[in-house]
């Protein structure tokens, strides 16, 4: 093998990846030839210092929020009956939940007007069909007529 | 590197319906896969997007991962074509706004003084050297330590292609080395 060959291969003979053939062609080459033997120990001397500093750089890392909200992503949704899981809970804290509710519906049923009190018959207030019954006191029997506020006639029931 | 027993068990778990194993699983590549994305990528908030995105591509498509391989590997893959994609869009989206403002007086791009702001380490500033096949080639080879072979699946190339790649990265970076970083070849 010549010297220029040999340097063609030297960078990858000094990581150890020439194909078998080849490297067996370079070593023999770079035993016998100071000067591709000095390149060779270059090569490899530039090599390790390259890796030694890549090792002993400080290189970025994730930070906690990052790597907790990629991971996250991971995760499964949490399923409609883990959501309701409340309602696997003993019976007694069902009722009381189901208690309290109805509870509060009966209550907002009450108050909904805003009427804590009972309410008040207006005494001034006109009824607007007034009904006058008639009995007869022979035969007993009764009429009922149905007038308006105005007097007017509206209908009768016997 | 094969996958071990506890995650294939976690894979099992996460294909049977518990994706809240996926957590367990990819805990441990945290880390790594966010330095993979930061070396190609060359910035911190594009890295951790393109780790994000890497992940969440291998939750949706565990169904199609293949046993017999590294996870890491696995994962290392997705991430790899997440950046170049990434890469591939950034690039077209440059050269659409280069043409757009081809007549206005040029000026330092946002893009470069991203950049700029963010190479710091030296590792960093010696992978900008590369091009972004030769950086990807190297990363995953040398600094992530994956074999020719896991290499090669990872960038869906040919091992021609990586050895090439390969070659030329090292070759690069010992210049790199020797012209502006020499407080590296002295191992300071």
């Amino acid at each position: 093998m010549t010297c220029r060959k040999a340097k063609k291969l030297l960078p990858l003979f000094a990581g150890d990846d020439l194909r078998p053939r080849l490297t067996a062609a370079v070593r023999a080459h770079v035993d016998s030839c100071p000067a591709c033997w000095k390149e060779l120990a270059e090569y490899r001397e530039s090599l390790s210092r390259l890796k030694a500093a890549a090792k002993a750089e400080s290189v970025p890392d994730w930070s906690e929020g990052e790597w907790r909200a990629l991971t996250a992503r991971f995760r499964p949704a949490v399923p409609t009956t883990e959501r309701l899981g409340f309602l696997a809970q003993p019976r007694w804290v069902a009722a009381s939940v189901l208690g309290v509710f109805l509870g509060l519906a009966v209550l907002t049923m009450l108050f909904k007007d805003g009427d804590l009190g009972p309410r008040e018959t207006s005494a001034a207030a006109e009824p607007s069909i007034v009904s006058l019954t008639l009995v007869s006191q022979e035969t007993g029997l009764q009429v009922v007529w149905f007038l308006d506020k105005n007097f007017e006639w509206k209908g009768d029931k016997n | 590197m094969r996958m071990n027993e506890t995650e294939k068990e976690l894979v099992e778990m996460v294909l049977s319906g518990h994706t809240e194993a996926f957590e367990p699983l990819v805990t441990p590549y945290r880390r790594p896969l966010l330095t993979l994305a930061y070396r190609l990528t060359r910035n911190r908030e594009e890295a951790l997007e393109v780790a994000q995105e890497a992940l969440l591509r291998a939750f949706r498509s565990l169904a199609r991962y293949d046993i017999s391989r590294s996870f890491r590997n696995w994962l290392f893959q997705i991430a790899a074509n997440e950046a170049r994609d990434r890469f591939r869009k950034r690039t077209r989206e440059k050269a659409a706004l280069e043409n757009a403002a081809r007549d206005k007086p040029p000026s330092a791009s946002p893009e470069a003084g991203r950049e700029r702001r963010e190479i710091r380490s030296d590792i960093l500033r010696c992978l900008a050297v590369l091009s972004p096949r030769e950086r990807e080639v190297f990363v995953l080879r040398d600094l992530e330590e994956l074999d020719i072979k896991e290499t090669v699946r990872a960038l869906g190339c040919s091992s021609i292609s990586v050895r090439v790649n390969l070659s030329s990265a090292r070759r690069k970076l010992r210049e790199a080395i020797r012209n502006d970083f020499p407080h590296l070849e002295e191992g300071r």
